[in-house]
C-alpha cells in the first residue's frame, strides 16, 4: 500500500515541486497540500496521513508548533522537515517537536524520497548539507 | 514551433515547481535551467530562449543585474523577474533593469503562465501593484513614468555592480579575481572605486548598502514562533 502523504510549504510553487519530485515513486501518494500549519491540523485529522512533509517557517502556526500538535494527537504518524534552515540547532529543535526527519530544501533533489521512504518505516532521516544520515 | 524558455533560480525545488507548472501548457518548453545569473547570462547567448524567468534572489549575481545585463546584451530578451517581495523600490529597479514581467513567487502557480501568455503576445505583465505605482508616476509627472526613475546606483558600471554583490556576499577579492576571470589587482582597483563612489569606508558598510539596495538579500533568522513572513524555499 502506497504512503499517504500530506504536502505543507505557504508557496504553492514549492509544493509543486515536492509533488514532482514524489510523483516519480510509486510507492508514494501525495493525499493532499496544505498552506500552514493550522490548515495542516485540520488536513491531518480528516485524511489521516502516514507522513506528513512540512516547511518551518509559514504563517498563522508555524511548522515547528504543529509538529508538536500533530504529534500530540497522533504519534503514530511521522513528520519529516523540508526547510531552508541548514542548522544544526533547527534540526535539533525539530527532532525534539517530534519530527522524524530534516530535510534542506537545497538537498531535496537527492534527499526527498529516501526521506520520505525512511520515516515513512519510522526510521529517522536527517540531511543538512553534506552529511545525509538514517538511523534505526 | 514551441516558446522555449530558460529558468533561474538558485533553489531547485522551486525550478521543479515552475518547470511542472509550464510543461503543462501546450506549446511551451524549459529549454534550460540555471542557478544563478551568470550561468543565466551564458544559457541566454547559448539557447536564445523566447522568454527568460530569473528570481532575483540570486547568489553571485542577484535577478535584477541579470536582467540589466541580459537586455544590454539584446533588447529582444524577454525577462520575467519572480520576486519575494513587491516594494515599491524592488518594482522600479524591476522596470529599470528592462524586465517586461514581474510576478510574485508566491503567486507564481497563479500568475507565471498568465505572465508567460503575455510576453507571447508582446505584451507586458505586472502584478496590480506594480500598476497601480507606474499609473501613480505617471500621474505625478505628467508624461513621465517609473521607468524614467534614475537608477538607484547609477554611477557604478555594471562590473562594479557585479563586485559590490560578491564582495557583500562575503568573498575576498582573490575569490572574486578567480569567478570573474580577473586579476586580483583589478578587482581591488574596482573596490576601491567603488568604496569611493558610494562614500563608504568599511565592508559593513558595502554589506548595509547591498541589503537595502536589494544587491542582495539576507535569510531572516528562524522565526520560530512566529508569523512573520518567509522567504522563498
Amino acid at each position: 500500500m502506497a504512503v499517504r502523504i500530506l504536502l505543507v510549504d505557504d508557496h504553492p510553487v514549492v509544493r509543486q515541486g515536492l509533488r514532482t519530485l514524489l510523483q516519480g515513486c510509486a510507492e508514494l501518494e501525495v493525499v493532499d497540500e496544505a498552506s500552514d500549519g493550522l490548515e495542516a491540523l485540520e488536513k491531518v485529522e480528516s485524511l489521516r496521513p502516514d507522513v506528513v512533509v512540512l516547511d518551518v517557517t509559514m504563517p498563522k502556526m508555524n511548522g515547528i508548533e504543529a509538529c508538536r500538535v500533530i504529534k500530540q494527537k497522533s504519534p503514530e504518524l511521522e513528520v519529516l522537515f523540508v526547510t531552508q534552515h541548514d542548522s544544526p540547532q533547527m534540526m535539533r529543535e525539530a527532532l525534539a517537536a517530534g519530527a522524524r526527519g530534516y530535510v534542506v530544501k537545497s538537498n531535496l533533489a537527492r534527499d526527498l524520497v529516501e526521506a520520505v521512504e525512511a520515516v515513512s518505516q519510522h526510521r529517522e532521516f536527517t540531511a543538512l548539507t553534506r552529511n545525509p544520515r538514517t538511523a534505526n | 514551433m514551441k516558446l522555449r524558455i530558460l529558468l533561474a533560480d538558485d533553489h531547485e525545488i522551486v525550478r521543479r515547481g515552475l518547470c511542472s507548472l509550464l510543461q503543462k501548457h501546450e506549446g511551451w518548453e524549459v529549454c534550460g535551467e540555471a542557478s544563478d545569473g551568470r550561468e543565466a547570462i551564458a544559457m541566454a547567448q547559448q539557447l536564445k530562449p523566447d522568454v527568460v524567468i530569473v528570481d532575483i534572489g540570486m547568489p553571485h549575481l542577484n535577478g535584477l543585474e541579470t536582467t540589466r545585463q541580459l537586455v544590454q546584451l539584446d533588447p529582444n530578451f524577454k525577462v520575467i523577474v519572480l520576486t519575494i517581495t513587491d516594494s515599491d523600490q524592488v518594482i522600479r529597479e524591476a522596470l529599470n533593469a528592462g524586465a517586461r514581467g514581474f510576478v510574485l513567487k508566491s503567486d507564481a502557480a497563479r500568475d507565471l503562465v498568465s505572465a508567460v501568455e503575455a510576453l507571447q503576445s508582446k505584451r507586458m505583465f505586472f502584478t496590480p501593484r506594480v500598476n497601480d505605482l507606474v499609473l501613480a508616476g505617471f500621474l505625478e509627472k505628467g508624461h513621465s513614468s517609473a521607468r524614467n526613475e534614475p537608477p538607484n546606483f547609477p554611477i557604478l558600471t555594471a562590473r562594479e555592480r557585479e563586485i559590490t554583490q560578491l564582495l557583500a556576499e562575503g568573498k575576498s577579492s582573490k575569490e572574486v579575481a578567480v569567478l570573474l576571470n580577473l586579476s586580483t589587482k583589478t578587482v581591488e582597483t574596482h573596490r576601491s572605486n567603488i568604496m569611493r563612489k558610494l562614500s563608504l569606508h568599511s565592508i559593513r558598510d558595502l554589506v548595509v548598502y547591498a541589503i537595502k539596495n536589494n544587491i542582495i538579500q539576507i535569510q531572516m533568522p528562524d522565526l520560530v514562533g512566529s508569523a512573520g513572513e518567509s522567504t522563498m524555499a
